[in-house]
């Protein structure tokens, strides 16, 4: 199809464990502002934003229509807003529907989410579950999660030490991006010795609680250098979605993510991921995932996860150096944190981490647990 | 704003509802769910292989489910599929029929089947509702979406007697349409000889916002398939061609406003339906249009909301409502399904408004199908803190 | 013949005539066609508000041929069996124009086998027959209540049931301010205890009236087991589970610089606002941004606190409070006031005193409305509930 659409700003609040000191509001807000000063977009009915996509959940936001307390920050006062329930790449995927479709041509693509303001998110992601069998059997996107990561490091060959190591260099990672949230490093040992959360899933494994905001202008190929000098372009979308319950599913397949990436290389024309693509940012929630979505996107053979491990895969494939999922975003925001480290790789403004001049690279997002849902993207220097 | 040209044309090509009720213990959610799938599925002649893409939307709180299409996948068929959770409180149904005109329109997916749904009976809606206000304030002080606050303008500018007559009149009328409408969720019987008795006897909810006015609490779903130019031409069904939607929204704080001339509010209904008309070309919506499915709430706002939808100055909506002009055979007939008091799962509600429109102008609306031709229809969504969305549908590809 | 219901087919077509309502066949043209299977095939012919039924063997003609048994078609017809479900499970199919078929549930008036024929009044009269033992004291365990049910119109009568100590009793008799009396026309009681119609219909109508503790009304359904008129059968269906939950999970919400300056201020008997930068409007409560200008809104002043009612919502409903589960007392008044300071729709949204919900004047453009002044709690924390309400500044 050859259809692409641009990326001309981001912009994101610093990822922090607990955002105490402002509402949801005020951390958009500090998102929008540069977003409007940097490209000069205005809200104009003829040229300028006038549909905004929001990326935000009821449950998490504890409102009825989470959208509804930021149409002023988000500037849609008298324009439009759409909200995407859904894992922000697909926010992404959509916006870029909107404007390939022709009825839009510049779209504001922004979202929040503040995981510290419930008193448990592990509460939070049992509701995702009905009502009459998984939710009373203490069913959560941890807990779920970690039926997959058994059955999935059994198959291929991945170790406690495997997720140690993981676990140290996202932290590595993290330490050198600016926006991501600041943890303490550790040691492998620290690692393995972390308390079980669910069995395999150690404390260390899973991300940690998160509050963050982010915003991006997007707009057609026409429109693109009325707003910036080097956008990023999306080339290619796909998403999937697998069977609920786990019993139906094979667990360790990765159905959907094959199809998701797969959809998302047509579109853009990748023949061959691991050669084309410079580098991958994987939604990583626990550790197990970041050797499991690499199998998936086709970068790593089936099922030798564990070797890719001690081969230094992650390090050869250039996969997650922002420090992925696993160093902290909040929920239904990994895609959107993967695809900012993206931008700033592909326009050279990754600092220490910076690689050298990348061209493509892939972002993925995961909705519920166990990879349930996956949404891919690629975008193009 | 300028006309902008659509990327390729695209077409409702399959609608499927459940009956829509108060309860609906015979099945849960996905089950309810896969009900309406089937029947559109069957309206279009095809199958859940020729679908590319799912868009679900309901609100989280109704139902406490968080991310419900994950389990919904049951009875969606979006096994194996793109999918997408699209999602703007009331205006919920219609963010969706948009949302599956953009992905068809972008070339990336040809077939794209919408799917919103509500089961409130699940649920306290009136406390679900209430849930939408900011917590710091103003979730201590409401009462869901209750005001009577149309009605008190109303009566202030036309008159009690009128004003009051006016949303009964409108409210039977929907009632009278419903009763032709076998998807009713509630179908009274009312006659316009009642009219004094229910202005009398209906208990008053808000102000003169009686229970006889306002909108149910439904459970149900609606499920609307839309397809490609090229695909649509080759379904069991002529295809209703999507001209053009738009969505407005308006900022949170809710305060209750009009009772100062010197400060006059722009209401959104009335720039969304300026804007469209404007860069479609219609000058008098009131005679382009051969019917307007409206997101009603309630008999006040419906009655109030005609006049800011047909960019009206002064009493032409109250002499639509009073000559029954608005009936099923009347000049502007609006909500022939009887409307939103007739049926309210409200996920669903404003995309059964566009699936209903789209019926009118295919000629299947069964006993409530409008006699003559329906070359043009509108529908509206409402939602928020008076969120507005229209889309406007129509039987040739002429414009 | 319907073994299932003790109903034939045939006397479904036969009545087809005497049922027929030729409003609702206006402008129909067609044939419709009947396949039940086992038992024989029928054509329904209409046109010219006309309608003819005859036993066919061809029905090639028909828009839409229905293909059933003869228990799903008898059922359906009686209403016990949901047509939808039928055509879900594939039990009752349609080959044709499954819209077109929809036309012809307009065309005729409900079946009603020739075998019952009660009145008005021998259903009320067994209803109220059957009521004591279609008590269910597990229900209702602690339950001391009095039920008046004043029925009105031909067959009707005046019955009252005490609830004590997990017994019921029923006397045909009045009594004195009763827990809840219910008042309806016997026609429309006979149709809400088949199921025909729900009660919040009629009361929506106006067609029924609840007088004394409504949500007792609302319990009626638990405290007696559902009426079965004589020859239906008991609860054909399978009995449904319904799973009842209570969710939560506790919150903390950030207030921020901008809502936390307000909410500071009201700890401190003072209301703010804060006022645009470029149009000048004031926020109340303020916001981060003023969305008309898309600009962010730093200052704050400080507006009120007496000011004039501009609307008064009388709320006679009222839901519980989400974060408390509490309900309030109705009917109350919930105000929108322009407190001094503030103009045009720069107002400030909170309750009356309910004594004087009745006694405000509204504003309405230059008229001012009745002046309020707010009254604070004594230990304030910072909540919009530090103004308990507003009263009327005498």
């Amino acid at each position: 199809m050859g259809k692409r659409v641009a990326i001309c700003a981001l912009e994101q609040v610093k990822n922090e464990p607990d955002i105490w000191y402002q509402r949801f509001q005020g951390m958009l807000l500090d998102c929008l502002e540069p977003i409007l000063e940097k490209t000069g977009v205005t809200f104009d009915m003829d040229k300028g934003i006038r549909n905004v996509i929001t990326c935000s959940d009821d449950v998490f936001d504890a409102r009825t229509i989470s959208d509804s307390g930021i149409t002023d920050v988000v500037g849609a006062h008298f324009r439009g807003e759409e909200k995407m329930a859904q894992d922000s790449i697909n926010g992404l995927g959509y916006a870029m529907a909107c404007i390939l479709s022709g009825h839009d041509d510049v779209v504001l693509y922004m979202g929040h989410c503040k995981e510290s303001q419930a008193e448990s998110r592990y509460m939070n992601t049992n509701l995702a579950y009905d009502p009459f069998y998984m939710r009373p059997l203490g069913i959560d996107f941890l807990s779920a999660n970690a039926f997959q990561a058994r059955a999935y490091m059994e198959k291929a060959g991945v170790d406690d030490d495997h997720l140690a190591e993981i676990v140290v260099r996202s932290r590595k990672n993290a330490a050198k991006n600016p926006y991501a949230r600041e943890n303490e490093m550790v040691s492998g040992d620290q690692v393995k010795n972390s308390p079980y959360l669910a069995d395999p899933i150690r404390e260390l494994h899973f991300y940690p609680m998160t509050d963050w905001a982010f915003g991006m202008l997007l707009c057609s190929e026409e429109r693109a250098k009325e707003f910036c000098d080097n956008p990023v372009w999306v080339t290619g979308y796909g998403s999937c979605m697998d069977s609920y319950f786990p019993g139906d599913r094979d667990i360790i397949s990765n159905f959907a993510l094959k199809n998701a990436a797969s959809r998302a290389y047509s579109m853009a024309g990748v023949k061959n991921p691991q050669k084309e693509i410079d580098l991958f940012e994987l939604t990583d929630q626990s550790a197990y995932q970041l050797p499991m979505w690499a199998e998936g996107v086709g970068i790593v053979d089936e099922f030798a996860g564990g070797k890719w491990i001690e081969e230094g895969g992650p390090d050869k494939s250039q996969v997650n150096l922002s420090g992925g999922m696993l160093n902290g975003n909040p929920v239904m925001l990994g895609g959107a944190a993967r695809v900012a480290e993206a931008w700033y790789q592909l326009r050279g403004e990754a600092g220490d981490r910076q690689l050298k001049k990348p061209k493509k690279a892939l972002a993925h997002g995961v909705t519920g647990a166990m990879g349930q849902h996956h949404g891919v993207v690629i975008l193009e220097k | 704003m300028a006309k902008k040209k659509k990327n390729r044309n695209v077409a409702i090509v399959g609608v499927g509802q459940t009956q829509y009720s108060s309860h609906r213990e015979d099945v849960n959610q996905p089950e309810m769910i896969h009900e309406a799938v089937r029947l559109a599925l069957a309206d279009a002649g095809i199958t859940i292989d020729d679908v590319d893409a799912i868009v679900h939307g309901n609100m989280e709180l109704f139902e406490m489910i968080h991310q419900p299409d994950l389990w919904h996948v049951l009875g969606t068929g979006g096994y194996g599929k793109d999918s997408f959770r699209i999602t703007t409180g009331g205006t919920t149904g219609a963010t969706l029929a948009c949302a599956a005109d953009n992905l068809v329109a972008s070339e990336m997916y040809d077939v794209v089947m919408t799917v919103g749904f509500e089961k409130l009976q699940e649920g306290h809606t009136t406390g679900g509702i209430t849930n939408m206000a900011d917590p710091l304030w103003s979730r201590q002080l409401q009462t869901g979406a209750l005001t009577g606050s149309t009605g008190y303008k109303m009566e202030k500018e036309f008159g009690e007697e009128r004003a009051n007559r006016a949303a009964m009149m409108y409210r039977i009328i929907m009632d009278k349409h419903a009763c032709l409408n076998h998807n009713s969720h509630r179908s009274f019987g009312l006659d316009f000889d009642q009219m004094d008795e229910l202005m009398e006897n209906s208990p008053r909810l808000v102000g003169d916002l009686r229970l006889i006015h306002m909108c149910s609490q439904s459970d149900g779903c609606c499920v609307v398939i839309f397809a490609s130019e090229k695909k649509a031409k080759k379904m069991a069904k002529p295809p209703v061609w999507v001209r053009d939607h738009i969505t407005v929204h308006r900022e949170e704080t809710f305060n209750i406003f009009g009772f100062d001339e010197n400060y006059p509010v722009p209401m959104t209904h009335r720039f969304a339906a300026e804007q469209l008309f404007a860069r479609n070309g219609i000058d008098s919506p009131v005679d382009y249009f051969d019917v307007f499915e409206m997101y009603d709430p309630s008999g006040w706002w419906g009655a109030d909301w005609m006049r800011e939808f047909f960019l009206f100055e002064n009493d032409e909506h109250l002499k639509l409502i009073e000559e029954k002009e608005i009936m099923i055979d009347g000049k502007m007939p609006i909500n022939p399904s009887g409307g939103v008091t007739a049926a309210n799962p409200i996920g669903a509600t404003a995309l059964v408004r566009v699936a209903e429109a789209a019926l009118q102008v295919r000629g299947d609306a069964g006993g409530h199908q409008i006699p003559g031709d329906v070359n043009h229809a509108l529908a509206s969504g409402f939602g928020g803190t008076m969120w507005t969305v229209l889309m406007m549908l129509e039987r040739e590809l002429s414009w | 013949m319907s073994d299932q219901f003790g109903i034939k087919v045939e006397e479904i077509f036969d009545t087809m005539e005497e049922r027929f309502r030729p409003e609702g066949a206006e402008g129909v043209d067609a044939s419709y066609g009947y396949d039940i299977q086992g038992v024989g095939k029928w054509k329904l012919t209409v046109k010219d508000g006309q309608m003819k039924i005859e036993e066919a063997n061809d029905l090639g003609d028909c828009v839409a041929v229905t293909i059933t048994d003869a228990d799903t078609f008898v059922g359906v017809n009686i209403g016990q069996v949901d047509a939808m479900k039928a055509f879900n499970s594939g039990k009752f199919k349609v080959d044709g124009d499954l819209g077109a078929l929809g036309q012809t549930a307009k065309m005729f008036t409900k079946f009603v086998s020739g075998k019952k024929e009660m009145t008005v009044g021998d259903f009320i009269q067994d209803m109220f027959a059957t009521l004591e033992e279609r008590f269910q004291p597990k229900n209702v365990e602690g339950l001391d209540v009095t039920i008046t049910y004043d029925i009105q119109g031909d067959g009707g009568g005046c019955w009252t049931a005490t609830i004590k100590d997990g017994t019921c009793v029923l006397k045909e008799e009045r009594i004195e301010k009763p827990t809840v009396r219910l008042e309806v026309g016997a026609a429309d009681w006979v149709d809400v205890m088949l199921g025909k119609v729900d009660a919040m219909t009629l009361l929506s109508a106006g067609k029924a009236a609840i007088e004394g503790d409504s949500s007792l009304a609302l319990k009626l359904g638990e405290i007696f087991s559902k009426y079965i008129a004589p020859g239906e059968m008991a609860e054909p269906e399978q009995e449904l589970v319904r799973l009842k939950k209570v969710i939560s999970v506790d919150h903390r919400f950030a207030t921020g610089p901008v809502m936390g300056k307000f909410l500071q201020g009201l700890k401190n008997k003072k209301i703010i606002a804060n006022k645009c930068p470029k149009c000048g409007r004031l926020q109340l409560p303020p916001r981060e941004v003023c969305a008309i200008c898309r600009v962010r809104v730093p200052g704050v002043v400080e507006v009120g606190p007496k000011g004039h009612i501009t609307i008064n919502d009388i709320a006679y409903y009222s839901s519980p409070d989400p974060l408390t589960g509490e309900t309030r007392e109705t009917p109350y008044g919930s105000i929108n006031i322009l407190l001094d300071g503030c103009k045009g729709n720069e107002t400030f949204w909170h309750l009356l005193r309910r004594d004087q919900i009745f006694e405000v004047e509204e504003s309405w453009n230059e008229k001012k409305g009745t002046r309020v002044r707010p009254v604070w709690a004594e230990n304030r924390i910072g909540s919009i509930k530090d103004i308990l309400y507003f009263e009327i500044d005498k």
